[in-house]
């Protein structure tokens, strides 16, 4: 890390979201070759190969990469499609596997070492995939429950008093067509966002006061830092595995809801 | 989906259902109405509108988070 | 230009919410190109391997269960087929016995028969020897006791007819009387 500011030069300086967050290109001349951008397509790789190997030519009995995978599988299956699609699981895991393998590779990026950056921290990809299944949402709705339909189901649910739709109609419209998405993307963002910049600030805490500028002082504190920066480091893989658990879990709840409307 | 056909996971799905979307209703009840207050107040320059916006805004997504998942 | 974009880049890279373009672009790529072969092509083989997998172990189970059902068979037929061999020992233990009994009585029977038929056969005999000795007996006695008659009386007794009338009289009074004297 650069600082250009002088006073800053002998005393311990948290890092600032521009350092950990913009990156300048790999390859000088070629601007949008920077490392996101290479461990997003390097992630795409990496699950296209690890679904290759396993699931290229399926066994009766798994063997290997097959029974590790199987299990993704039979998790996304189980505990996010089953739930909330129902019959009509088996026709979106596809989508659903998708989904959970890609954003939870991007996730554990973070904690690789040596690669160490959560790739859905730039919210230009969870918002792609956001974007994506808001399409999907807003097609399967006006697919399934009709242009009219869709809009009235969502925005006029059953049961309730009559006079009350006026005041809650631009709330379901709002919430569904806009805020919905909006967080869909935002919560595994700002998840992997505040998980990289607190793992970046005890793993700096620790090389600081350990290496940077030891002092008898210092060295505790910087030992606490090392000491945060493991708890968080095995931390953050929860929160990791967690959000794409969530975001596919997500993706699920909204297809099931334009497949059938709401009770 | 009807009455009849209700599996044990159903439960399960309301529950995440009206977990993941109160914070949505919440934020939609808080900027329509609390947008609402905000032009109206700019219009008739007053200062009340807005904050009375935002509760009525909480205290209706609230109602219909609760009138959907509630029971 | 480059620099422009560079320019832009950064001052994108100084608001975490906007999105930077060619991130966007790069996602959408790597989405689809993994939402293809991930979600089009290998989901579904495994899919089908977990369909045959779930198959293969029903199908084991109903063959196992078939198998059962046919041990099971078996034994009820073997039982069966037991206890009527041993129904079948019963019958036959029974019938040698009865024949044996049959046997046993025919036998008695016949052995009876040929006893009566030789006591019946020694009695004729003896009926026949009677008679004849009696005939004979009969007509000796008239003979001497006419000629004793005739002898002690000195007169002889010549006329045949009168003489065999006297005799004849004179047994068929002995004859009655000794009759008389049996019962």
């Amino acid at each position: 890390m650069i600082t250009l500011t002088a006073p800053a030069e002998d005393q311990f300086k948290a890092p600032s979201p521009d350092e950990l967050f913009t990156f300048s290109p790999i390859i000088n001349g070629v601007d949008w070759f920077t490392k996101p951008v290479l461990l997003a397509l390097l992630s795409s790789v990496v699950v296209i190969w690890f679904c290759w190997a396993a699931f290229g030519s399926p066994k009766i009995v798994p063997r290997g990469v097959q029974n590790v995978a199987e299990y993704g599988y039979m998790f996304v299956r189980d505990q996010v499609a089953r739930p909330f699609l129902g019959k009509d699981a088996d026709r979106w895991m596809g989508l659903l596997v998708t989904l959970f393998f890609m954003v939870l590779l991007w996730n554990i990026m973070g904690v690789i070492p040596v690669v160490q950056f959560p790739v859905a921290s730039h919210i230009a990809f969870p918002a792609v995939l956001a974007g994506s299944i808001y399409v999907l949402k807003v097609y399967l709705g006006i697919k399934h429950q009709g242009a009219v339909g869709y809009f009235k189901n969502m925005m006029f649910p059953p049961g309730l008093p009559k006079g009350i739709y006026l005041l809650l109609a631009p709330i379901e419209f709002l919430s569904n067509l806009i805020i919905a998405p909006f967080t869909h993307a935002v919560r595994l963002f700002a998840n992997m966002f505040a998980g990289h910049m607190l793992l970046a600030f005890f793993s700096m805490v620790g090389f600081w006061f350990l290496f940077e500028k030891l002092t008898p002082l210092g060295a505790g504190v910087g030992v606490v830092g090392v000491i945060m920066t493991i708890i968080f480091t095995g931390f953050e893989l929860f929160i990791q595995f967690l959000q794409a658990f969530l975001f596919a879990m997500l993706a699920a709840m909204y297809i099931g809801g334009s497949l059938h409307a709401e009770h | 989906m009807s009455e009849q056909e209700r599996r044990p996971e159903d439960d399960g799905q309301d529950f995440a259902n009206a977990a993941w979307s109160i914070p949505s209703y919440l934020l939609a009840g808080m900027a329509i109405y609390g947008g609402a207050g905000w032009l109206l107040d700019r219009w008739l320059d007053t200062s009340a509108f807005f904050p009375i916006g935002v509760v009525l805004g909480i205290v209706l997504s609230v109602y219909l988070v609760y009138r959907k998942y509630g029971r | 230009m480059m620099k422009a974009a560079t320019l832009l880049a950064a001052e994108e890279g100084s608001n975490p919410l906007i999105p930077h373009t060619f991130e966007l672009v790069v996602g959408i790529f790597s989405f689809f190109v993994v939402l293809f072969v991930v979600g089009r092509l290998l989901v579904p083989r495994i899919q089908k391997t977990l369909a045959e997998r779930t198959d293969a172990i029903e199908g084991g189970i109903k063959r196992a269960e078939e198998a059962q059902a046919e041990a099971q068979n078996l034994q009820k037929q073997y039982r069966e087929q037991l206890a009527e061999a041993r129904q079948e020992a019963g019958r036959l233990r029974e019938e040698a016995r009865e024949q044996a009994a049959q046997i046993r009585a025919e036998l008695r029977e016949e052995a009876q028969a040929e006893a009566r038929r030789l006591v019946d056969a020694a009695h004729a005999q003896i009926e026949a020897d009677r008679q004849a000795a009696f005939t004979q007996l009969r007509a000796e006695i008239g003979r001497l006791s006419t000629d004793l008659a005739g002898r002690i009386v000195g007169e002889s007794l010549e006329d045949e007819a009168r003489q065999r009338r006297v005799v004849d009289r004179f047994l068929d009074e002995l004859e009655s009387s000794n009759a008389q004297a049996v019962r």
